[in-house]
């Protein structure tokens, strides 16, 4: 989408470097400028990334050989619990609110986000919770061991590391919801005039009904984990069979926020690749209104195929038809996106620097990983491969493969504009290519360990699947070490990166490219700009 | 009130009565 706007003076002169009253960390701390806080939520983003990263690595370690080597069985636990519950809410979902807090101001013209001190304090909400998370580990009996899940009744006999868990995902929801009433208040307020919704860049549309899909989901999650707490502590059974609770319930409960998860994380992502593929195609996208109808489709269904995940808990046929069919219907609007993006390279002017790599790299990966999300919608199907590596090699194709490579194509596209400077483009494709070749020697051969019957969440395992297990593990210490090249990589560019171009790709058209230098001031569209 | 604050508003009591909401069903109901 390209404006034909009258470009002058957005580049506020008297903004530029003026960061605020205060140096140091305390302009961190104090921060209410946008574009440090998505650089706060970036860098934390990426801490958690290692953290969770390192967490998979003892993971894999473990799994190298059958048989017990490393960590016993109940830190084997905590590790698979700790490392899900610290990428999703602790990376992949601030890493995505760290790009919308960077661009949606710049994008849609506005000067910052509605509530700039509320948004100071929804970043920092989360230190404190990742800290509850870690110390978790030193209380008796360790952190909990119960699966990202946190199923109940498990959740219900666990010690004291369960109650930081638990205060630590109020505090995250807590500041979700902030941060979403922050986005859905700045989109639908503070638009530059001219600047119609359905004008808005995708990423503003995706994060948009991401926002929404937050405020709708995140209090029931509170609430599951606030009937655990009280279940534990407060006399009651609303899971606790013991007392007349059900289980099965914590399981509705959990996924009726769950589903809605997977694309809380999912469509910004598709709103970064949105961005890259038309900007490296030299296109504008194909089929604008068509995806943002086919995401608000996705974003409605999530809410009526959550037990998809439950299927063998037991359910009259009726219910897992109708899951089933729900489920299966989601592939449309799904495909719908695919061909727009394959449609928008279509004739277009290709070429292929590192953020289109990984757009395409998530093209090709997340499609996959849609697709075995479709073998699994099939009840038949899904009874045999539930809580196996199938399970697992399915939702890392579409969590690592979908969201974390979509990050990378955002933030090697983006970082120009943010620092002024260019990264290396050798080494980022190293980067890719590393990343990619054994993001699928982990992953693609979990497939295989899945349909011969792995389980999920063990130290151990039979003798026959030691090799694919010994393959999968040797990705893993690779893509852990090639994600410190990516570190490398953007570090060198803020350090001695070559100066950047106002729109160093050729094909991008959104509002920070067309309208504002590079580096962008730190304050920007202080006068709305009048788009025709 | 801002137009910010409305909106704001508006959108924290879907929260906040979606956070209540499930616990009281099945508190209140279910008992």
């Amino acid at each position: 989408m390209s404006y034909a706007a009258d470009t002058h003076a957005h580049d506020d002169a008297h903004g530029h470097g003026h960061h605020g009253g205060y140096g140091g960390i305390m302009r961190w701390i104090t921060t209410t400028n946008h574009k440090d806080i998505g650089t706060l939520y970036l860098w934390f983003s990426f801490i958690m990334f290692m953290t969770g990263g390192a967490m998979a690595m003892v993971i894999r370690a473990e799994l190298f050989s059958p048989g017990l080597q490393i960590v016993d069985p109940d830190f084997f636990n905590q590790m698979t619990t700790m490392h899900g519950l610290i990428m999703v809410f602790g990376a992949i979902m601030p890493a995505f609110v760290g790009f919308a807090n960077w661009l949606i101001p710049m994008q849609i013209g506005a000067p910052d986000m509605a509530f700039a001190r509320l948004n100071n304090w929804s970043f920092w909400l989360l230190p404190f919770a990742a800290l509850l998370l870690i110390m978790s580990f030193f209380t008796p009996g360790g952190a909990p061991g119960v699966g990202w899940t946190l199923y109940a009744p498990l959740t219900v006999q666990m010690g004291i590391g369960m109650d930081l868990t638990i205060f630590a995902i109020h505090i995250l929801g807590m500041s979700s919801i902030l941060g979403s009433i922050n986005i859905i208040t700045t989109i639908l307020n503070l638009r530059a005039p001219g600047m119609t919704l359905m004008r808005m860049p995708l990423f503003c549309w995706t994060w948009l009904i991401t926002a929404y899909l937050l405020v709708a989901a995140m209090p029931v999650l509170a609430g599951a984990v606030t009937m655990t707490l009280t279940d534990r502590h407060f006399g009651t059974s609303f899971f606790n069979a013991a007392g007349g609770g059900d289980p099965v319930l914590y399981q509705h409960i959990f996924w009726f926020f769950g589903h809605p998860e997977v694309y809380i994380i999912a469509l910004p992502a598709f709103g970064v690749v949105s961005q890259v593929i038309p900007a490296f195609s030299r296109k504008p996208l194909f089929g604008y209104a068509s995806m943002v109808y086919a995401t608000s489709a996705i974003a409605i269904l999530s809410f009526i195929v959550w037990a998809h995940h439950m299927y063998t808990v037991g359910m009259p046929v009726t219910g897992q038809l109708f899951f089933m069919y729900a489920t299966t219907l989601i592939a449309v609007p799904t495909g719908v996106k695919v061909f727009n993006w394959v449609a928008t390279m279509w004739k277009g002017s290709l070429t292929f620097e590192t953020p289109m790599l990984f757009a395409l790299g998530f093209l090709f990966l997340f499609t996959l990983g849609g697709f075995t999300g479709l073998v699994l919608s099939l009840v038949p199907v899904d009874i045999q491969l539930h809580d196996t590596y199938y399970v697992v090699a399915h939702f890392h194709y579409v969590m690592v493969a979908g969201a974390l490579f979509s990050a990378f194509a955002g933030i090697y596209f983006w970082l120009p504009k943010w620092t002024g400077k260019m990264y290396d483009e050798t080494l980022g494709k190293i980067h890719f290519w590393l990343t990619l070749i054994f993001f699928n020697m982990i992953f693609f051969v979990q497939h295989f360990l899945g349909m011969a019957g792995m389980p999920r969440r063990i130290p151990d395992y039979p003798l026959m699947f030691e090799t694919w297990n010994k393959i999968s593990s040797i990705g893993a210490f690779g893509f852990g070490l090639s994600q410190l090249l990516f570190l490398y990589v953007v570090l060198k560019c803020i350090r001695s990166g070559e100066p950047a171009p106002q729109k160093p790709w050729e094909g991008a058209d959104s509002l920070e490219w067309t309208h504002l230098p590079t580096p962008v001031p730190y304050h920007t569209f202080e006068t709305p700009p009048v788009l025709k | 009130m801002s137009k910010n604050v409305k909106t704001a508003l508006v959108l924290a009591s879907i929260a906040l009565t979606t956070f209540c909401g499930i616990i009281a069903k099945y508190w209140l109901l279910n008992s």
